[in-house]
């Protein structure tokens, strides 16, 4: 049983990277491309959201 | 790592380690592929052969010391991280994740072996190369065991969520399985096998740099050097988990891909 929690915080890890990664990467794109300064923070914000949402639909549903 | 003549060489300035220490010259002439990590790379599949050859030569159902110590290695990779993780097709596996960690273990090892004391792994690319063939194998054998159709619909479309949520999972999911996966693994031991072996330099080569210096200063060298011993003994621990680390994750991986719902 704890190998499979020991699974689970690793790929929680995963997710809690490239979420915030991926969509703050677009941010940072979007504000070099347009010139602006808010998109970086609110891709941030948005990769680490669903990240978490990720994190919740495959380990917190099944309880 | 330095040379002492250079070290002396450079007056009485302390320069401490850096990246630099880690760009070792080439051994015979300038081919680039003739340096100390490379034969150090060589080495250690000859002692690890060496080693296991013998333990397994004369296998008896009362073992020898030596058939006792490799066998005990075996069982842990075959049942901790084998059975425990993968299930009941992990069979498959076994020499995969146990030349896996008998391989890192002894390369890491080599970090606080006298004479030796470099680790392989703080050279990037050893450790990039380790990583792609883990990533290599749990997509391969992910996509054998499920299609390649199923294979990818499992990992990019998480069941139960409304349709336009997918644009903002898909693309962590995808970044999570090709980007994140093979880049962190190799990463976490690439970076524990640097950091520790600058911290070596830095309190072995601190501690004889005070050695050199005032009365005041060589009365303060052996604490420098009992650090040094001290974080040996705890590079030691590291260079261990940082093995067991990158197998067990390999197997998680592999697990995770003949597993048939995320």
């Amino acid at each position: 049983m704890s190998r499979i929690n020991e699974g689970a915080a690793w790929t929680i890890l995963g997710y809690l990277i490239s979420g915030p990664l991926f969509w703050g990467g677009i941010g940072w794109a979007l504000d070099k491309w347009l010139v602006t300064g808010y998109f970086l923070p609110i891709g941030l914000l948005l990769g680490m959201g669903a990240a978490l949402y990720l994190v919740w639909l495959r380990f917190g549903r099944e309880g | 790592m330095r040379s002492m003549f250079s070290f002396r060489a450079e007056g009485g300035e302390f320069i401490p380690p850096s990246s630099k220490d880690f760009v070792l010259p080439p051994i015979f002439g300038d081919n680039e592929f003739t340096t100390k990590p490379i034969f150090l790379v060589i080495f250690s599949v000859i002692i690890i052969s060496i080693f296991f050859i013998a333990a397994s030569r004369k296998a008896s159902i009362v073992p020898s010391k030596l058939q006792f110590a490799g066998e005990s290695v075996y069982a842990y990779v075959r049942n901790d991280l084998g059975k425990d993780i993968i299930g009941h097709e992990f069979m498959r596996f076994v020499p995969y994740l146990f030349t896996l960690f008998v391989f890192i273990l002894t390369n890491n090892i080599f970090g606080i072996v006298p004479l030796i004391q470099f680790p392989t792994m703080s050279r990037i690319s050893f450790a990039y190369v380790l990583g792609i063939i883990t990533f290599a194998v749990f997509h391969y054998v992910g996509i054998r065991h499920h299609g390649i159709f199923k294979y990818l619909k499992d990992i990019l479309f998480m069941p139960g969520v409304p349709k336009p949520v997918y644009i903002l999972l898909t693309p962590i999911e995808i970044a999570t399985y090709l980007i994140v996966r093979p880049l962190t693994i190799s990463l976490r031991l690439f970076a524990n096998m640097f950091a520790g072996h600058l911290l070596l330099m830095i309190f072995i080569l601190g501690g004889h740099h005070l050695l050199e210096g005032a009365i005041g200063l060589k009365l303060v060298s052996p604490f420098a050097f009992a650090f040094g011993i001290a974080i040996t003994f705890f590079e030691f621990l590291v260079q261990c988990l940082q093995a067991y680390i990158f197998t067990l994750l390999t197997a998680l991986y592999i697990g995770g891909a003949l597993a048939d719902e995320h």
